[in-house]
């Protein structure tokens, strides 16, 4: 009886051993290496790797996404947004909300740069209503930004073509980069551009450069070695067309006479100094002294 | 009484599209950084409302409103008035404001900037030197 129990129960075992239990064949299911075959079979394998690949670029666009949320602008973009944030911030000072007479400039302007070969270049011109500002040009992102007082036009009585030449003068002396060189701070080569994930922008970058614009335009002008070059440009721009190089020096004349006898305008040879000299270099062979 | 209807019907449709005879032409975005729905369709009007970049303004055709070509009959949630065409949009814009939210929400603008900012748009004299 013994011998025959042992007998059961080892046969019972060896049953056992051969035949898997439920838990091992669904394992086994859940096992992608034994279908593995089948898988690749179905290409279900490709289409899972093409998922991943899928999601793996997905998180990465929007990684860039949200770092780009945290990024300082690029310096043209930085100087148009300051340029008319310091438009904005002196408003009432400037007094460039009113309505402006029509000088035909909207076309003038521009067939004037044409003609002198000024091709693809974008401008915004801004009157304003105050003799304290009279003249100058603010970088924008990808265009020029000119400024021009009224109240100068008209105690002038300047004509369109005038006008042009005077705002082609700033136009010059903007892309000769001596704004830009006279307001740019260490903050701006910096920063620009650079990211400032986990931090706060540091608005101080933008308040020194509205400082810097504001000390520029009011008080420190041009040099006379700047006003040399950016005279000497105009006249080169001019010669071939004698007809705008001589309403040029006579516009020059006009200024020279106006400052000198108007004390609204006695800054003004200070910050662009000076008529008079201008009209010396526009001599022949005139150097800067 | 049906053929009382009948003869009302037309008088109906008549007065339903002299009620409605204005259309929507389309939905375009403001791309200035800032700007402003005017009263009439000068540069200097007063505003109806500040709009900003990127936000979408229904174009409205009118009899009853006539404009000079380069404005443009909008409306914008309630107002109803002008807006410039050349800074009228049909596909969204690419925003200063948009671009860099964090950068430029730091500011803090308060609503004299706002409306500054909006202003300058519209007193600006705006050109392109053409390809040579």
């Amino acid at each position: 009886m013994k011998w025959i129990l042992l007998a059961i129960i080892l046969s019972a075992q060896a049953w056992a051993q051969t035949e898997k239990l439920q838990e091992e064949k669904e394992l086994e299911v859940v096992d992608f290496t034994s279908i593995k075959k089948v898988l690749q079979q179905d290409g279900l394998d490709e289409a899972a790797k093409k998922k991943e690949t899928e999601v793996k670029i997905l998180k990465r666009v929007q990684g860039k996404v949200e770092a780009q949320r945290y990024l300082y602008p690029t310096e043209p973009e930085l100087y148009g947004f300051v340029s008319e944030y310091w438009l904005v911030k002196n408003a009432q000072l400037l007094s460039w909300d009113f309505q402006k007479p029509d000088y035909g400039l909207e076309g003038n302007f521009g067939a004037t740069m044409e003609g002198l070969g000024f091709y693809q270049k974008r401008y915004k011109i801004l009157l304003v209503n105050t003799p304290s500002l009279v003249r100058t040009a603010l970088p924008g992102n990808g265009e020029v930004i000119l400024l021009l007082s009224v109240p100068f036009i008209r105690s002038l009585d300047l004509s369109k073509l005038e006008i042009s030449l005077l705002l082609l003068e700033d136009f010059v002396r903007l892309e000769q980069g001596y704004f830009k060189k006279a307001v740019a701070t260490e903050k701006l080569s910096k920063l620009a551009g650079a990211s400032f994930q986990g931090a706060k922008p540091d608005v101080g970058l933008v308040e020194e450069l509205l400082r810097n614009y504001s000390r520029q335009i009011t008080e420190r002008g041009y040099s006379f070695q700047q006003q040399f070059e950016v005279t000497k440009k105009m006249d080169a721009y001019l010669k071939s067309n004698p007809e705008l190089w001589n309403a040029y020096y006579r516009l020059l004349v006009k200024i020279d006479r106006f400052v000198k006898s108007n004390a609204q305008y006695k800054d003004y040879v200070k910050l662009y100094p000076s008529p008079e000299m201008q009209l010396k270099w526009l001599g022949p062979d005139e150097k800067v002294h | 009484m049906s053929m009382l209807w009948l003869l009302l019907l037309p008088a109906v449709a008549f007065a339903e599209t002299v009620a409605t005879d204005e259309k929507v032409v389309g939905v375009f975005y403001y791309a200035p950084m800032f700007g402003h729905v005017h009263q009439h369709a000068v540069r200097t009007s007063p505003s109806l409302t500040t709009i900003q970049c990127s936000h979408p303004v229904k174009v409205v055709e009118s009899s009853k409103v006539s404009a000079v070509p380069e404005w443009a009959y909008v409306q914008v949630a309630d107002h109803r008035g002008f807006v410039l065409r050349e800074f009228l949009m049909d596909k969204r814009p690419e925003c200063f404001q948009g671009k860099y939210p964090k950068f430029f929400d730091a500011f803090n603008l308060d609503l004299s900037d706002l409306y500054y900012w909006g202003r300058l748009g519209d007193q600006y004299i705006q050109g392109e030197t053409r390809v040579k």
